[in-house]
């Protein structure tokens, strides 16, 4: 195994990054981490990064919507 | 630890220092330089009773307080000397183990009595806890004098300046702060030292590109591979905001250190280190 490990610095580069992950992974799911988006506070407008992932929600729905709207429409071919 | 292992370690250090002198002391020397002229600058252009009022008021706004109530102010003196330290010290970790193979110092550091773990470690003390003293001690030297031209300024003025004293041991008191401060800045950054450490001992060639490449490919795996964002996650958690690790007040001191979120990062470090260390039988 430690052959293997240290057999050439790519090996080596990869079994670190794979360690690093995992632990990461892991505590993330134990931990339930979740992103603590930025929000920037100003007197002249809102703007919190959060909201940018429910707008893309909601752009993807409204799409879903139209490609359906556009296809009631073109009726039978 | 005997003697002779912290004879060593010292000898490690003092290589670090001598090799990277701009960083470490060049740097934040035109720093101070700069501020100080920019100041000087600024008071050149201000009317006298206007400058003399603005002594007046400074004075009396120290005058009596607690210096460590006080030092607080002194940070954000501080904050240009934090950023430089930041940007040299990624030059430095990046290119530090890059650089020994590059001139194959490495073949020499390796036939002395140090092994791989004492020199990747002396690299990180150096950055840690040394780096920041020439920082803190350079702004003594420009708070020193700071202070001379601001009696003088003051005596030529004939304001009485009865809380410069005062303010002087303000400014001391933030000196520690501000080596407090950098010293847990390191510890919470220890991940990103890690990574930079590693990068340095793997690449061939332009380490930076493979730190920053790899480091977004592995995001971009991590979403392939378990369908998850912690990655992402964990990093904009712990660099969006920089109240986790400046402190302010010297009562933080304990819980910025000891509390989950940093523990865990000296865990997550330790593992990239330890591939660094590892890294360095590699001398091609």
């Amino acid at each position: 195994m430690k052959d293997l490990i240290l057999r050439n610095r790519y090996t080596l580069l990869i079994v670190t990054l794979v360690v690093y992950m995992s632990v990461l992974v892991a505590e993330g799911m134990v931990t339930g981490r979740e992103v603590r988006a930025i929000e920037f506070e100003n007197p002249y407008f809102d703007m919190n990064f959060n909201e940018l992932e429910k707008f893309r929600e909601r752009r993807s729905n409204d799409d879903d919507d139209d490609i359906r709207a556009r296809f009631d429409d073109a009726g039978d071919v | 630890m005997d003697k002779f292992a912290v004879l060593q370690f010292y000898g490690l250090l003092k290589r670090e220092v001598l090799e990277h002198k701009n960083l470490f002391i060049g740097a934040p020397t035109v720093v101070a330089l700069l501020i100080l002229v920019a100041t000087t600058w600024v008071a050149t252009q201000i009317d006298q009773n206007q400058l003399a009022e603005g002594l007046r008021y400074v004075s009396i706004l120290f005058d009596g307080l607690s210096p460590f109530d006080m030092a607080p102010f002194f940070m954000l003196v501080a904050i240009p000397f934090y950023l430089t330290l930041y940007v040299c010290s990624v030059i430095y970790l990046i290119n530090t183990l890059y650089q020994d193979r590059k001139e194959m110092s490495i073949l020499f550091w390796q036939s002395m009595p140090v092994s791989n773990f004492q020199t990747v470690l002396s690299k990180i003390v150096a950055i840690v806890l040394v780096a920041p003293i020439f920082y803190v001690l350079i702004i003594f030297a420009m708070y020193l004098i700071a202070m001379v031209w601001l009696t003088i300024l003051g005596i030529s003025n004939d304001v009485d300046l009865v809380g410069i004293g005062w303010m002087f041991l303000a400014a001391i008191a933030s000196l520690v702060l501000i080596y407090i401060s950098a010293f847990v800045t390191s510890l919470w950054l220890l991940p990103s030292i890690g990574w930079l450490l590693l990068f340095s001992a793997f690449a061939k060639k332009t380490p930076l590109l493979w730190a920053g490449g790899v480091f977004i490919l592995v995001g971009f795996l991590e979403d392939f591979v378990f369908g998850t964002q912690y990655l992402a996650n964990w990093v904009a958690s712990r660099t969006s905001d920089p109240n986790q690790y400046l402190i302010f007040e010297f009562q933080s001191v304990f819980e910025r250190i000891f509390n989950y979120d940093t523990l865990f990062g000296i865990v997550v470090g330790s593992i990239l280190i330890a591939g660094a260390v590892f890294m360095r039988r590699f001398t091609d």
